[in-house]
C-alpha cells in the first residue's frame, strides 16, 4: 500500500488557520492500513485541532468524514451535496487523494495533512517498509523477489557493493543489504546462476519519460 | 455570581479492577458527584486515544485509565496496549501545548490492591495542582 | 599511453598511489601534493568527490596531473553523474591525454557533507565498466551511435575481499572482468590470511590470467586510525593482532610501526601469484608513500616514455 504518516500539527494548523470551518477527510484505503488516515485516526486529529482551537480563542469548526478511497471519483463525489459547507477540506489521504478531491472541487482549498512516503507492507503489526518504486518494468523473477532497485541504497543492478558488512547496508547498519537478501534468496531457490549475467542499465524512461505516467484501458471505459 | 466550577475526571477502568461492583460504583457518584465520571470497559486494551480526546475535548479536564496489575491482564497484553495509547494520546496533547499529565495510567498492585474508590480519589490528589483544563475553561487557564 | 598498462604488460609488478584533491580551486596545491610521488610509482589514482565529500573534480586534477608529467588514473564514481554525463567525462578524459580510468560505485551521499543529494547511480560499477569498454572497442556510446574517435583508456574496476558476502566477492570480479575490466585495484589488506583465501578462488576460476590484480595498502598512522576504521568504515577487515601491535608501541613510534606493516604486506603481496601490483592508498600522507616504496625494495621504477 501507500504509506503516509501525518505533519506535525502546528504545521496543519498553520495551514487552516484562516478557515472557519474545515471538513477533516479520512481515507478507508492506504492510509488506514498504515494508521495515519483511517477513520481512527481522522477523530483523533479533529479532536486535538478543536482542542487547541479551543485553547486559543479560535473560532474553528472541524468536521470529520471518512470515504473509502479519496482516489476514486465514484467516492469523492458522496461529498458533492456537502462541499459548499466548507472553507476548505483538510484532506487525511494521500498525495493522490490529496490530488483527486482538490481536483474535483477546485474552488476549494484542499489541505493535505500527511506527508505521503512510500509504496510498502505491513511487515509487522505497526511495522511498514518500503518495498516497490514503481519502475515501471520490474525484475523481480531475476531478483529472487527482492527489489534491488528500491532495498539496495545505491540501486545497484549488479551488486553488491564493497560497503556489504554482515548482511547490513554501510548507510545504515538495521538496513539489510539487499544484495545479501538476493543472493540468500536465490541460493535458497538454487537459482544464484541468475546473477552471472551483466544486467544492464535501468531504462529509467518508464519512470520518468515523458511526465506524470497514465494508463487507460478502453474496455473499462464507459 | 459566578457557579463554583468544579474539576472533572474522566476514569476509565476494566471490570478485573477491584471495587467496581454496580454498588461501589454508586457510592463513588454519590461521594464526588460531578467531580468524577466513570466508563467501564471490558479490557483497558479496549481503550483507544481517541476515548481519552474525546474525554479531554468535551468535559474532562483530566482522564486516566486503571488496569490490572502487570501481567494479569485476563486477555494478556491489555494493560500493556493500554500504556502505549496513553503514551500516544500524551504526545498528541503535547503537540498542542495542553499538559501531558492531564492523561494518565494507573496499573493495579498485586501485592497491595486498592478499590476503584481508592484509586480515584488518589488521581484526584495527584492532579489537584494542574487545575481547570484551558480547553473548556479559557477564563481559569493558568496562562 | 598507459605506463600503468606499459609496466604490467612487461610483466613488472607495478605500484600506484592515490592523491586527493584539494577542497576548494588551488591548481598549485595539486602539483605540489603529487611531488612527494614522482618517480616512486607507475601511476597516479585521483579519488573522486571520496566519500562523498565535494573537492576538485578528479577529471581537472588528472589533467594537472597530466601537465606535471604524470600517469593518472582517473576515478569515476557512478554516485554523482547520469550516463551521459560519465560516457561525456570519458570522451573528455581521453581528449586530456588520461590513459586509466578506475570506475567505481562511489561513498553513498548520506556519508559527505552535501546529504541531502540525490544520488544518480544510473549506471553501476559493472554497467559503466562495460560501456567504457564498448567506446573504446567498438566506437559506439550505449544505444549504439558511433563516435567520431573512440576513447584510448586502460580501464580498472575495485574489489573488495573484505566485504561480505565472501564466496559471492568473486563471481562479482568475475562479473568485472567479464565486463571488461583490464585491472582491478582492491581495497587495503591487513588481513593477508582472507586476501590470501580471496585471490586463490580467484586464481581457480582463472580470473588472474585475465585481469591485473593490484593489491591495496594504507599505511597505519597511529592506534586511533585504526580503530576507527577497524569500527566505522564500511568494508574494511583489520584483526585484532595488528591493532595490538600498534598499541603496543609508544606514540611517537607508532608511524613507523604503521610503515613497518605496509613494507611486510608488500613483501608478502610480492610473493603471492596473481598479485601483479600494489597499490598504496596513503591518506594525506603522500610523504609516506616514497619511504615505503623504497623498503619494500620497489625503486627505482620503470621509466617509461610519456608520450
Amino acid at each position: 500500500m501507500i504509506t503516509a504518516e501525518q505533519k506535525p500539527i502546528e504545521e496543519i494548523r498553520e495551514m487552516i488557520a484562516p478557515c472557519k470551518r474545515v471538513l477533516a477527510l479520512g481515507c478507508g484505503s492506504c492510509v488506514a492500513e498504515c494508521a495515519a488516515g483511517g477513520e481512527k485516526e481522522t477523530a483523533m486529529l479533529a479532536s486535538a485541532l478543536r482542542m487547541a482551537g479551543k485553547m486559543n480563542g479560535e473560532e474553528i469548526q472541524i468536521v470529520e468524514k471518512t470515504i473509502d478511497r479519496q482516489c476514486v471519483k465514484e467516492f469523492v463525489i458522496q461529498l458533492d451535496d456537502v462541499i459548499e459547507s466548507y472553507d476548505a477540506i483538510l484532506s487525511l489521504g494521500c498525495g493522490a487523494g490529496v490530488q483527486a478531491i482538490a481536483d474535483m472541487y477546485p474552488e476549494v482549498p484542499v489541505i493535505p495533512a500527511l506527508n505521503t512516503e512510500f509504496m510498502g507492507e505491513t511487515k509487522d503489526r505497526g511495522v511498514w517498509v518500503e518495498s516497490c518504486i514503481g519502475c515501471g518494468d520490474c525484475m523481480l523473477y531475476f531478483f529472487g523477489g527482492v527489489c534491488p532497485l528500491t532495498r539496495c541504497s545505491k540501486h545497484l543492478l549488479n551488486g553488491p557493493c564493497g560497503g556489504s558488512m554482515d548482511g547490513k547496508c554501510e548507510v545504515n547498519p538495521e538496513v539489510p543489504c539487499a544484495w545479501q537478501l538476493i543472493i540468500d534468496r536465490l541460493t535458497n531457490l538454487g537459482a544464484l546462476d541468475r546473477l552471472q549475467m551483466i544486467y544492464p542499465p535501468k531504462d529509467w524512461s518508464k519512470k520518468q519519460g515523458a511526465g506524470p505516467r497514465k494508463i487507460i484501458k478502453e474496455d473499462q471505459q464507459e | 455570581m459566578t457557579e463554583m466550577q468544579e474539576r472533572c475526571l474522566a476514569l476509565f477502568y476494566c471490570q478485573q479492577v477491584p471495587g467496581n461492583s454496580d454498588q461501589e460504583r454508586l457510592a463513588i457518584e454519590k461521594r464526588y458527584g460531578r467531580t468524577i465520571r466513570l466508563f467501564p470497559i471490558p479490557c483497558s486494551g479496549r481503550l483507544e486515544p481517541i476515548h481519552l480526546l474525546k474525554a479531554l475535548e468535551s468535559f474532562a479536564d483530566v482522564a486516566y485509565v486503571v488496569t490490572c496489575p502487570e501481567g494479569e491482564c485476563r486477555y494478556f497484553e491489555g494493560n500493556s496496549r493500554a500504556k502505549k495509547r496513553v503514551e500516544r494520546t500524551r504526545t498528541i496533547i503535547r503537540d498542542i501545548g495542553l499538559e501531558p499529565e492531564r492523561v494518565g495510567i494507573i496499573a493495579g498492585s498485586k501485592e497491595h490492591p486498592k478499590s476503584l474508590g481508592e484509586v480515584a480519589g488518589e488521581i484526584l490528589e495527584s492532579t489537584s495542582s494542574l487545575g481547570f483544563s484551558p480547553v473548556h475553561n479559557l477564563g481559569f487557564a493558568q496562562k | 599511453m598507459s605506463n600503468l598498462k606499459k609496466v604490467l604488460e612487461n610483466g613488472q609488478f607495478a605500484v600506484t598511489a592515490e592523491c586527493g584533491p584539494p577542497k576548494g580551486s588551488d591548481a598549485e596545491s595539486v602539483l605540489k601534493k603529487a611531488e612527494f610521488l614522482k618517480d616512486k610509482v607507475d601511476a597516479v589514482n585521483v579519488t573522486d568527490n571520496q566519500t562523498a565529500i565535494v573537492r576538485m573534480s578528479s577529471l581537472a586534477a588528472c589533467s594537472l596531473l597530466k601537465t606535471g608529467g604524470f600517469d593518472p588514473v582517473l576515478q569515476m564514481v557512478v554516485r554523482d553523474r547520469n550516463r551521459i554525463a560519465l560516457q561525456s567525462d570519458i570522451l573528455g578524459a581521453s581528449a586530456l591525454g588520461i590513459r586509466n580510468v578506475l570506475c567505481l560505485s562511489g561513498d553513498h551521499q548520506i556519508f559527505g557533507n552535501q546529504p541531502q543529494a540525490m544520488g544518480v547511480f544510473d549506471l553501476d560499477s559493472i554497467q559503466f565498466v562495460q560501456t567504457v569498454k564498448t567506446m573504446r572497442d567498438n566506437g559506439t556510446i550505449l544505444g549504439g551511435d558511433v563516435l567520431n574517435m573512440s576513447p584510448d583508456l586502460f580501464i580498472g574496476a575495485a574489489a573488495n575481499p573484505f566485504a561480505d558476502p565472501f564466496e559471492f566477492r568473486v563471481v562479482r570480479l568475475s562479473k568485472k572482468i567479464r565486463a571488461g575490466a583490464d585491472f582491478i585495484q582492491t581495497q587495503c589488506i591487513y588481513n593477508l590470511e582472507r586476501f590470501e583465501k580471496w585471490i586463490h578462488m580467484a586464481r581457480d576460476m582463472g580470473l588472474t590470467e585475465r585481469t591485473s590484480i593490484i593489491g591495496g595498502v594504507t599505511p597505519l598512522k597511529s592506534t586511533g586510525m585504526a580503530n576507527y576504521m577497524k569500527n566505522k568504515v564500511s568494508g574494511m577487515d583489520i584483526p585484532d593482532k595488528l591493532i595490538k601491535r600498534m598499541k603496543g608501541v609508544s606514540k611517537d613510534k607508532q608511524r613507523e610501526e604503521g610503515i613497518r606493516i605496509s613494507v611486510e604486506t608488500i613483501e608478502r603481496l610480492k610473493e603471492i601469484p596473481g598479485v601483479k601490483g600494489v597499490h598504496i592508498m596513503a591518506i594525506e600522507w603522500e610523504e609516506g608513500v616514497g619511504e615505503i616504496v623504497e623498503r619494500a625494495g620497489l625503486l627505482p621504477r620503470p621509466g617509461y616514455d610519456m608520450t
